[in-house]
């Protein structure tokens, strides 16, 4: 402790260059976008918690089980070999980001981003354990006294309960849920499935606890990159500055234009209800998640002054200008066919997915084998995978050679779903028919459902003629 | 504009906490993405039987948590050696107002 009679003069200190977040109270809203948005919240994340429960033909119904390696999708399985889907899938929804990006602002960060969405349950606990903004702001300030123990304590345990659920619900879409649920009420689960609720529940915790809008400012790529895909036909959140300014306060009923001022009051509720804390006003900001509260808050106000809503709103920039806005332009044709192009391949590509694949490879250590003098034979290894979600047998028959003959597998060859079968084979041909090189074809054809079926080519070698 | 103000378009001196999730936080969605093309494509119990001996007993749910951690290490290595190569370029070439 320095003596009283020492005055500390602060040195000047360089301005700081990285100031700390300051924490964000955002105040509660009603209105149109902020219903959209609750419905957003509730339908998302009662398909993420609930779809993990239904089970479908006796599996799983959406389970991508990482240890036995296959995806079940309500009726399809995919195996590693169905990787193209995969590909396709991805590359769809980057497609879609670009599009409704370009069509309609940032949809993806104000209703469907899980960031915001657990963000926004988080913010709803937090209302129902310390109260409204103001109230939270007064707590917080406050000295610790039992209520505020009490409402914190409230608080955090919901929250750490949730994410907890959250991380086991993740880890449940990559392991059986009901077999994950069993483990943990007999405290038999393995260690990697701890790990990883704990990671995931730690995630949701930091994520929708404690960094909430960080993540979008600081942490998010599409928020950096999102302006590429905007246009001036693009819909964004927007003041209108011709109408609101010059801004002031003013009593109620009084014509604004009359007394100098634009319809914008100062109230700064636009800025109390930003989850991102930002002011509207001054344009479009990378931190505006476009999420619709702003325009919530003002229109409730311009209603109780008397004056038209939309002072913020939905607009595009062209409109904003007087001028026209395009909804179909280059822009939308070139994402949209993509995005056509891409979904059309991975439908057509889904519907015409034949269960089975059959690789054929010649015998590599002699190219052909004489039996009894009269025959050829030719020896090749087969490989068999059963990428149906049941056991099949399959019938093999050769084609493309006269007097051409199967020896080798005599019976059907039976294989387990999902699994890949070894099988050699050999064929035969009279010497006569069999001199040089053959283009044949090996046909194999599931006993009990002929659709399934596959032609696979190859060479059937006899001696030089 | 007083001189030697961080003007907006002058690089900023950060935090170290920040540098810290500048590295943490881009290789950990690189190797999300590098742990879901690679073992869509490689089955960690195949990489096992294939390699040394080190990786005898390690199962598929291990596999995929060393895959995903190897990726993440290879990330936060070389976005470490991009934010110190920034870190310590010419204080000329990052213009006034920094150090």
């Amino acid at each position: 402790m320095s003596p009283p009679h020492l005055k500390l003069v602060p040195t000047p200190e360089p301005a700081p260059f990285y100031a700390a977040a300051e924490k964000i109270y955002p105040r509660e809203i009603s209105g149109r976008f902020t219903r959209l948005r609750e419905i957003a919240v509730i339908v998302l994340l009662g398909l993420f918690y609930g779809v993990a429960w239904l089970q479908w033909d006796g599996h799983q119904a959406l389970l991508f089980d990482l240890p036995a390696r296959k995806f079940h999708i309500f009726a399809l399985t995919l195996w590693p070999q169905d990787f193209l889907y995969l590909t396709l899938l991805l590359i769809i929804a980057a497609l879609s980001l670009f599009f409704f990006t370009a069509l309609a602002g940032r949809l993806w960060c104000g209703y469907a981003c899980p960031q915001t969405v657990w963000t926004e349950l988080f913010v709803w606990i937090e209302q129902w354990t310390e109260g409204k903004r103001s109230r939270r702001m007064k707590l917080d300030r406050g000295p610790w006294t039992a209520e505020k123990v009490l409402r914190k304590t409230a608080k955090q345990i919901l929250w750490v309960a949730l994410a907890a659920w959250t991380g086991f619900t993740f880890v449940g879409y990559f392991t059986p849920i009901r077999t994950l649920g069993t483990g943990i009420a007999t405290l038999s689960l393995g260690a990697w499935s701890t790990f990883w609720i704990f990671l995931y529940g730690l995630a949701t915790y930091g994520n929708a606890g404690f960094l909430r809008e960080q993540v979008c400012k600081y942490m998010c790529p599409y928020a950096r990159f999102q302006s590429a895909m905007f246009d001036k036909d693009t819909l964004i959140i927007s003041y209108d500055e011709a109408r609101g300014e010059p801004r002031g306060p003013r009593r109620r009923g009084t014509a604004a234009r009359t007394s100098g001022l634009g319809d914008c009051i100062d109230c700064t509720l636009c800025v109390q209800v930003c989850p991102t804390g930002i002011d509207i006003r001054h344009g479009l900001q990378y931190d505006c998640i476009a999420c619709g509260a702003c325009i919530d808050a003002c229109d409730e106000v311009m209603d109780k002054m008397g004056s038209p809503r939309g002072l913020i709103r939905y607009t595009t920039e062209h409109a904003l200008h007087a001028k026209a806005t395009h909804v179909v332009r280059p822009r939308m044709m070139v994402y949209a066919s993509l995005l056509l192009l891409a979904g059309g391949a991975l439908m057509y590509s889904l519907f015409t997915r034949m269960p089975l694949i059959l690789d054929v490879i010649r015998d590599r250590n002699a190219l052909y084998r004489e039996v009894h003098g009269e025959r050829i034979e030719n020896a090749y290894s087969l490989k068999v995978i059963n990428l149906d979600d049941k056991p099949h047998a399959y019938r093999l028959a050769v084609s493309g050679m006269p007097g051409l003959e199967l020896t080798a597998p005599a019976e059907p060859i039976t294989v387990a779903s999902g699994s890949v079968s070894d099988i050699p084979a050999r064929l035969q041909a009279p010497v006569a028919a069999a001199g040089g090189v053959h283009r044949i074809v090996l046909t194999l054809t599931a006993l009990d459902a002929p659709r399934i079926e596959v032609h696979e080519k190859t060479r059937f070698i006899g001696p030089a003629t | 504009m007083t001189p030697g103000a961080p003007s907006s378009h002058e690089p900023q001196r950060r935090s170290n906490a920040l540098d810290i999730a500048l590295v943490v936080w881009p290789s950990f969605l690189a190797a999300c993405v590098a742990s879901l093309l690679f073992f869509a494509v490689v089955d960690p119990e195949l990489l096992r039987d294939a390699g040394p001996r080190l990786l005898a007993g390690i199962d598929r749910e291990a596999g995929y948590a060393l895959g995903f951690f190897f990726f993440w290490g290879i990330g936060a290595l070389a976005s470490t050696l991009s934010v110190y190569l920034i870190r310590t370029d010419r204080p000329a070439r990052r213009g006034r107002g920094t150090s």
